[in-house]
């Protein structure tokens, strides 16, 4: 209100934002201190920020909504009771009493009468009680589940020091951002650049662990020495690695176990430091114990082991063999951007060094924490919103509620009055009351909250990179007090506001409802419903594009048939099978072993299965079309099968042949092509005899003998993706997977599958054995959850705000009754006076449900990257919504307006 | 009708409104009734130092203690920060209003301490802060 105004800088969001905030604080108040707040704010924003980046300004909200939501109410009492004292100054003497401590024994006295009164009020009226309790619980329960999830995935910082310095540091290929790292250039990177603490390498594989009862596969990582550095590990027992033990070459194998693993395998024994593992058929020994609570980005491993004894060392010592992930830690100083700047300038340095395998080679450094939260943010803030708005409904019906029977109790407050009850202990009796209903609501919503959470715990583990587990821990339960004194206020100071600005001296003089108080409670009335039946519209529209998105995605075609097929992988150690003719021989007598199995209709290798998470991609080239920039050539996915692979997987061969016993290495090499690639690589030409090289220089060039159908292979919502199928027997790897198609229940095979592995090799353990459809489905799970969640809450919201407006009709009616009365004595039809309620509920829905579609309109856009197959203006559902909406708004209008049209006019006319 | 407050009756005070007392009162004690006063969040950041950041207040607290403390005259505002040595430039603002102790927040304050001291002398003389203390 002062000229400051004009002079306060411009605002962002966040000030944006703030602001919003104050807007709980009594309007005097605001004027008083707000400017000043503003700039109490932007001081620990800078501060925040300066010291504690991104997490330190999440902290700083987390704070600043508590104790706003804390102080707020604090100020609206003292304005309440200061303004009701004014009023009757000069009928009570009133003690002057500290403002900062209230005599505690006349307090909890005066707290326990309201207490008491309150509850005997909320006894008295118990379908309104149930009523406003259930509404509260609802939304309280489903915010504060919601919330629990936010809590562990996105405000708990991730489990290492220093977080928000570590970084992933990924190579690029033209528009591919996330390519595997050269282990030559990453050695070049440490030696030349300047932003890093620790710049470290680690790939994580699974291993194979045998000499125990039966072979085992675990998860290992391969890292080198300063990996433990960069996570800010220390041992509990031992050491970890010295830098000259994780030289690629060194022959000192040792290994460090997790804390789980000593436990779990070892027996947390005391003397397990120098014993030996037998990893990947090559001895270990045990140097060194990680902490229990050490864990890796992108999943913990079990045993830690030197990056020399990685199964594929060779691919070290070769440049343009990408492979290993690469994780930093930037100096304290230094920020990623920079970071970025300086691997850029190495990366062009080494583009020109070598020009064959480094040109259009990039860098992409990203923080960790964008690669661990980044692709679930989204989705998981769109449902925190959805049961925002829940929230907001729910309160919104139970402000309603406590406004109709504050018109009712208008007497009684009246008479309590001229009884000699203060007017500040009256709102002080009415906010009582509220808060009484919102945190007997809040404790229910707490219940059904534990109850959400541990439905959506098994749900969430499977999708989302949990930080520890996901429960009602204490910033939780403090986020729903908060939540429930937030709502207590925000229902109950509707009447306690209106209470402290009617003249109750009045209200004896006047029967019943009178004055000009009435259309303005009527208006509020109307808004409340209005804001109700708007943002049920925005839910409704989400929850209807995510419905049709997840359709869309469960009609897509994954280009082959799951049913009947098991899948399962194995690595084979690379000790135990140096050779190419030896993982051949193992895989050829595998594939027979399994063939024989009864059930067994066929069976087949492939290097990565559709939709379960392998796949390598590789720049291809043809003949006679040579490339100005190698970088722009295009990529395939390459995959390796064994003959019978398409048959298993029902992929439709179009032309040419399937692999054959015959397709070895000593014959040429062939290739095998989807529709698209062949549809790419050679438009309008017939693809059979063309040849093609796939990867380096040092690769083959290869003739196409067959095309086959194109399959989804990361996901199901991918354009299509050219891929290419070579015979394992031209390009043997010791990792594949398999698939068997079984007459029947595919699962029932899946032992005598193991069987026949083992009768080949007893030490070779399998993992991830499973039906083909649990793959597809898993392919189409993340999103289903999401869309669950948020059907359910706009249902939730549909019926909520059904009661809304029944509610608020019933009332409107009851109101009228006299005037009904009067009308149809004067000789109104019974239509004419369901017309006009009719009109009057019609008229606040209509113009409702097109504000709510233009919000709609507008929050759909954050939605969209989450949909496939329909636009964040479908058409459909923006008509659907507003025609399901407005005819459960009639419906609940209907039921008073025949009610009202039923009148009889003498007792209408009697009535008071 | 209102009595007007007593010191007495201030006591005791909630732990926020001490720290601010305490707070405002450091910068009283140098310069007498020419006191330049701080400004809001100087007043927060010095509770914090002094509390080793067991009080960090919002700025809702800070402000609603603020109010109260205004109204029952333990505090008053200053027009104009004067002889501004002892705000650092960087925190310093035109727009800030800047508070300082009344003769009744003064009187308070120490009534205050005086009752804690008095609290002190008897744990000691119970030899309840042994360890607390130097020797």
């Amino acid at each position: 209100m002062q000229s400051t105004t004009t002079r306060m800088p411009r605002r962002d969001f966040p000030e944006l934002c703030f602001t919003a905030l104050l807007a709980c604080y009594p309007p005097s108040f605001r004027a008083r201190f707000g400017v000043e707040m503003q700039g109490f704010f932007r001081a620990r924003r800078a501060e925040a920020r300066h010291r504690h980046g991104y997490r330190g300004v999440a902290r700083l909200w987390w704070h600043l909504v508590i104790d706003v939501l804390s102080s707020a109410p604090v100020e609206w009492l003292h304005l309440l009771t200061s303004r009701a004292e004014a009023l009757h100054a000069d009928e009570v003497d009133v003690p002057w009493s500290s403002p900062f401590y209230l005599d505690r024994e006349e307090t909890m006295d005066a707290v326990r009468q309201d207490l008491r009164f309150a509850l005997r009020t909320l006894r008295s009226r118990p379908a309104f009680t149930f009523i406003a309790v259930l509404t509260l619980a609802l939304g309280i329960g489903a915010t504060t589940a919601i919330f629990s999830v936010v809590n562990a995935v996105l405000l708990r910082p991730l489990p290492w020091p220093d977080a928000k310095r570590l970084v992933l540091v990924w190579g690029t290929r033209g528009e591919d951002r996330q390519v595997g790292v050269v282990y030559l250039d990453y050695l070049d990177w440490q030696k030349q650049s300047r932003s890093f603490d620790a710049l470290a390498v680690m790939r994580g594989q699974s291993v194979n662990l045998t000499g125990g009862d039966r072979p085992e596969r675990i998860i290992g990582s391969f890292i080198t020495a300063n990996m433990f550095a960069a996570l800010g590990a220390t041992p509990v027992q031992g050491r970890f690695f010295t830098d000259a033990e994780t030289q690629v070459g060194t022959k000192q194998a040792v290994a460090v176990i997790s804390d789980d693993f000593w436990r779990s395998h070892l027996g947390g024994r005391a003397d397990v430091l120098g014993r030996t593992l037998v990893l990947n058929g090559l001895p270990f020994t045990i140097v060194g114990v990680t902490r229990p609570e050490t864990t890796a980005p992108l999943g913990t491993p079990d045993v830690w082991m030197p990056i020399g004894f990685y199964p594929n060392a060779g691919d070290l010592e070769l440049r343009g063999r990408p492979g290993v992930l690469v994780v930093g830690k930037l100096k304290a100083s230094v920020s990623v951007e920079r970071a970025q700047a300086d691997l850029d300038a190495i990366a062009r340095r080494l583009g020109g060094e070598y020009p064959a395998t480094n040109a259009g080679i990039g860098v992409n450094v990203q923080p960790l924490v964008e690669q661990i939260v980044g692709p679930v943010r989204t989705p998981i803030l769109v449902v925190l919103g959805a049961v925002a708005i829940v929230l907001l409904i729910a309160c919104a019906n139970v402000a309603n509620l406590q406004l109709a029977r504050a018109a009712a109790r208008r007497r009684e407050l009246s008479v309590r009055t001229a009884l000699g009850a203060g007017r500040s202990r009256l709102i002080r009796q009415l906010l009582t009351e509220s808060l009484v209903l919102s945190v007997v609501g809040g404790a229910l919503g707490v219940a059904i909250a534990r109850w959400g959470v541990s439905l959506l715990a098994a749900q969430l583990a499977a999708t989302i990179p949990v930080n520890g587990t996901v429960g009602l821990d204490a910033p939780v339960l403090l986020f729903a007090m908060a939540v429930t004194l937030g709502a207590g206020i925000l229902f109950g100071s509707a009447p306690a506001w209106q209470y402290s600005r009617a003249d109750v001296r009045d209200a004896l003089t006047v029967r019943g409802d009178g004055g000009a108080s009435r259309a303005a409670r009527s208006m509020l009335r109307n808004v409340l419903v209005a804001a109700q039946i708007a943002l049920s519209v925005v839910l409704l529209v989400s929850a209807g594009l995510l419905t049709r998105s997840l359709a869309a995605l469960s009609r897509v075609d994954p280009g082959f048939d799951a049913s009947h097929v098991l899948t399962l992988q194995f690595r084979l150690p690379a000790a135990k099978y140096p050779t190419e003719g030896q993982i051949c021989a193992m895989f050829t007598r595998t594939l027979e072993e399994m063939r024989a199995v009864p059930g067994v209709q066929h069976a087949a290798l492939v290097r990565a299965t559709p939709l379960n998470g392998n796949g390598e991609t590789f720049p291809y080239y043809l003949p006679g079309k040579p490339l100005a920039d190698a970088s722009k050539a295009p990529t395939a996915q390459l995959n390796i099968v064994s003959g019978d692979y398409f048959a298993t997987l029902r992929i439709p061969r179009l032309v040419g042949r399937d692999f054959t016993i015959d397709d070895r290495a000593d014959a040429p090499p062939v290739v095998i092509v989807n529709e698209q690639l062949a549809r790419r690589a050679w438009p309008n030409e017939s693809p059979i005899g063309k040849t093609i090289r796939i990867g380096g220089s040092g690769a083959p060039w290869a003739t196409v003998v067959g095309v086959v159908g194109t399959v989804k292979h990361f996901r199901l919502s991918e354009d299509p993706l050219d891929e290419a199928y070579m015979p394992y027997l031209q390009r043997p790897l010791i990792f594949t997977e398999v698939v068997v198609r079984a007459a029947g229940d595919p699962a029932a095979v899946a032992n005598s599958i193991r069987a026949a592995v083992w009768r080949v090799d007893r030490d070779q353990p399998v993992w991830r054995v499973r039906t083909m459809n649990r793959v597809l489905d898993e392919a189409r799970g993340g999103p289903r959850l999401t869309v669950w969640l948020m059907t359910g809450f706009a249902m939730l919201a549909l019926v909520l705000a059904a009661i809304g407006v029944y509610g608020v009709m019933s009332y409107a009616v009851a109101r009228r009754t006299q005037e009904v009365g009067i009308r149809m004595a004067l000789g109104a039809r019974r239509y004419q006076v369901l017309a006009m309620v009719l009109r009057d509920g019609m008229r606040t829905t209509t113009l409702a449900l097109f504000i709510g579609l233009a919000i709609a309109a507008l929050a759909t856009r954050l939605l969209a990257s989450q949909l496939f197959g329909v636009s964040a203006t479908d058409p459909l559902t923006f008509t659907v919504v507003p025609l399901v909406l407005g005819l459960i708004a009639l419906a609940a209008c209907y039921l008073p307006a025949r009610r009202a049209s039923r009148v009889d006019p003498i007792v209408a006319l009697r009535a008071d | 009708m209102k009595r007007s407050p007593e010191a007495q009756d201030l006591l005791p005070l909630t732990p926020v409104v001490l720290h601010i007392l305490l707070a405002l009162a450091d910068g009283r004690r140098d310069e007498s009734d020419d006191s330049p006063g701080r400004h809001g969040y100087a007043v927060a950041q010095e509770v914090e130092e002094m509390t080793e950041g067991q009080i960090r207040m919002g700025p809702g607290t800070l402000y609603g203690s603020i109010q109260r403390m205004l109204t029952s005259a333990l505090i008053e505002e200053v027009m104009r920060p004067r002889g501004g040595a002892r705000q650092s430039p960087a925190t310093d603002d035109e727009r800030r209003r800047y508070y300082r102790l009344t003769p009744l927040g003064q009187r308070v304050l120490e009534l205050e301490l005086a009752r804690l001291a008095r609290v002190v002398s008897v744990a000691r003389a119970k030899h309840l802060l042994r360890g607390l203390e130097p020797a």
